[in-house]
């Protein structure tokens, strides 16, 4: 496969960034559940870059291994074959201390907030800055974060009484305040209406650009498609597809759509 | 600026649920205090009138192995002793098992009698010593108003029988019961002790003054007490036992451990002590467990976002020294209701030592930290990945 970001397809990569080094870098990665017997190859000579500033959504059915893919680049699993890089690091090999080091610098977005229910807005999103040891000034840091998700106004209230929406804009305050250059998001908007699943996107999509930050997103949402500058496709654990939106959205006509891209 | 004190608001989060769990920690904390306490309590019971004497060298028969035993020695060996340079003075202090009828409900049951001569300050404490005078009068006695409830009322003034005689109590001391005083004590003059217990019929041992139950010496200032208690030893007969009163060799003592070694109290009040122990572990351990169960994917979330199984061990650890220390405090006020409840109707002294206050807590605190030791395990094996996904 090639090392370069070019779709199998044969679609156009567009970006500024092809210059700069890929903040994601994966080259030969294969990856197995289990042991012996039981050992079951999720994960087939995946080759990937991702670039600053760029919204990646991987799309693919249940089980495709897109979820792995996810955890693996999250440094959340060790990684034994091939070669992965985030940000400039190798992560094969690397111990599960040096591993928590890497997801320092990584903002996780779950499809559930995550967020403990004791603690203020504020206090959910100084827990993350509070890993940087920068004690003085989180909660202005934090509040700073909060205005920008536009929750300025719900600094000091606890998640009962945010809605679904708040609650996951939170959690994106809470994965960006130590500005990252990398964020992994696992379906951020299953859990969203309609209008409250659009509003955190368009928000990621500011915040990537802003931040000239990497935003690799897992999704089942079809609705959500039109935010990404790319579209990978994982099937059976390999790269099916890595297209431009434009051209995703030239071959999935809906008349000619593939159905497996949403079969949810 | 400090940390956020995530353990701290996790608990509290919710008042309903924290307030159950501290009323568990108090629980436990409650069960070690009153098994803890009842233990202490009937040995310090054994030994609350022995240490009123007042005295520094006790004679006893040597066949006395305890408070119990009724072995008197003759009279004349505290006039030998008092012979003896550093002796100032040798008070004879007589007792005896005799019955008693209760006021209200003419129930007769056992009380002891103690006695000596009036004039003596054999038991100095302000009560006993206000009705002094009154004590000399004939057939009169002070009644201990820590004497268990069954012995009746126990007011001044009143008459009932005593071994079968009429007898008037002038006046009422604090002392309490211990094994060998059955239901209470009864204070009288030795000249009233020899009107009850001189001739009380063919069955029972004649008293008089040859005889003595215990032996008190006052020494001069400035003695050396082992010392004298070595010479009278080796200058006196051996049918006598001289001791120091206090010490760890002394008359005190030696009571205290006879009642520890050859009894089982001992043994049966720590085993449930160590019971109170284990229910406070399941306890806090159910609590943190819950806690840990329920922020699963919290724990994991900040497992995700980079802070380590240290942090999370922490978190666990600070939330199991909260509970020990805001369920200690209500389970020692509690426990403190029950002492003074239980002193009551017992006539046994529950006392609240800063000591075993102080053990009582490390207990807690040890039982709150194994507790978060076991549960701990479950967030330290949460894998982030697995967030993921769900």
């Amino acid at each position: 496969m090639s090392s370069l970001p070019v779709s199998p397809t044969g679609g156009p990569i567009v970006s500024s960034h092809l210059s700069a080094e890929p903040s994601v870098q994966v080259r030969s990665l294969n990856y197995c559940f289990g042991r012996g017997e039981l050992r079951k190859q999720v994960l087939y000579d995946i080759s990937l870059d991702l670039f600053g500033g760029h919204i990646v959504i991987m799309t693919g059915p249940s089980g495709s291994g897109k979820t792995t893919l996810l955890t693996l680049i999250g440094a959340l699993r060790s990684v034994h074959e091939g070669s992965l890089r985030v940000m400039g690091k190798e992560l094969v090999g690397l111990g599960s201390r040096q591993l928590v080091d890497i997801r320092r610098n990584i903002g996780f977005i779950f499809q559930s907030h995550n967020l403990f229910e004791s603690l203020t807005a504020c206090q959910n999103v100084e827990m993350a800055v509070e890993l940087t040891g920068q004690l003085q000034n989180k909660r202005q840091q934090a509040i700073a974060m909060l205005e920008k998700v536009g929750l300025g106004d719900r600094v000091d209230y606890k998640p009962q009484a945010l809605s679904g929406g708040q609650k996951q804009r939170v959690a994106i305050a809470r994965a960006l305040v130590n500005q990252p250059r990398l964020i992994l998001a696992d379906e951020p908007t299953a859990a969203l209406d309609k209008k409250s699943g659009r509003d955190v996107v368009t928000l990621l999509q500011n915040l990537a650009r802003e931040g000239n930050c990497t935003i690799l997103m897992v999704t089942h949402d079809n609705r959500i498609l039109d935010v990404a500058d790319r579209i990978i496709n994982l099937v059976d654990g390999r790269l099916e597809s890595d297209e431009s939106l434009q051209h995703f959205v030239a071959t999935h006509d809906p008349k000619t759509l593939d159905r497996r891209m949403f079969i949810l | 600026m400090h940390r956020t004190p995530l353990a701290l608001l996790n608990l509290i989060h919710d008042r309903k649920k924290f307030l159950t769990s501290l009323a568990g920690v108090a629980f436990a904390v409650l069960l070690m205090f009153l098994f803890n306490g009842f233990k202490n309590a009937l040995y310090d019971s054994q030994t609350q009138l022995l240490e009123k004497f007042n005295a520094e060298i006790v004679i006893i028969n040597r066949l006395k192995e305890n408070m119990f035993v009724p072995r008197a020695f003759a009279r004349r060996r505290l006039y030998q002793a008092k012979a003896f340079a550093g002796v100032e003075e040798a008070f004879a202090v007589y007792t005896s098992e005799a019955r008693w009828k209760n006021a209200a409900t003419k129930q007769t049951l056992p009380v002891r009698v103690i006695a000596y001569n009036p004039a003596e300050p054999v038991l100095p404490t302000a009560d006993i010593l206000a009705h002094q005078a009154a004590l000399k009068l004939p057939n009169t006695a002070l009644i201990d108003t820590r004497a268990r409830a069954e012995v009746g009322p126990r007011e001044t003034g009143m008459i009932t029988e005593l071994a079968d005689r009429e007898i008037r109590i002038v006046g009422t001391f604090s002392l309490g019961t211990d094994f060998a005083a059955g239901n209470g004590n009864l204070l009288m003059s030795d000249q009233n002790f020899l009107r009850y217990f001189a001739f009380r019929g063919p069955e029972e041992v004649e008293r008089s003054f040859a005889t003595v139950d215990l032996g008190l010496l006052k020494v001069a200032p400035g003695t050396d007490v082992p010392r004298l208690v070595k010479t009278l030893s080796d200058n006196l007969p051996q049918d006598i036992l001289v001791l120091s009163k206090d010490g760890p060799d002394g008359f005190v003592m030696r009571e205290r451990k006879y009642w520890e070694e050859n009894t089982n109290i001992g043994f049966v009040f720590s085993l449930l002590t160590a019971m109170g122990f284990v229910v406070g572990i399941i306890l806090v351990y159910q609590i943190l467990y819950t806690d840990v169960a329920d922020h699963w994917s919290e724990y994991a979330t900040l497992k995700a976002m980079g802070y380590d199984n240290l942090f999370l061990f922490t978190v666990v650890m600070q939330e199991a020294i909260i509970l020990s220390v805001f369920g200690f405090i209500p389970g020692l006020l509690v426990s403190g209701l029950f002492y003074n409840l239980a002193a009551g109707t017992t006539g046994l002294v529950f006392q609240m030592t800063l000591e075993r206050v102080v053990s009582i807590y490390i207990m807690t605190f040890v039982m709150c930290l194994v507790s978060g030791a076991i549960a701990v395990r479950k967030v330290q094996a949460t894998d982030p990945a697995e967030v993921f996904g769900l």
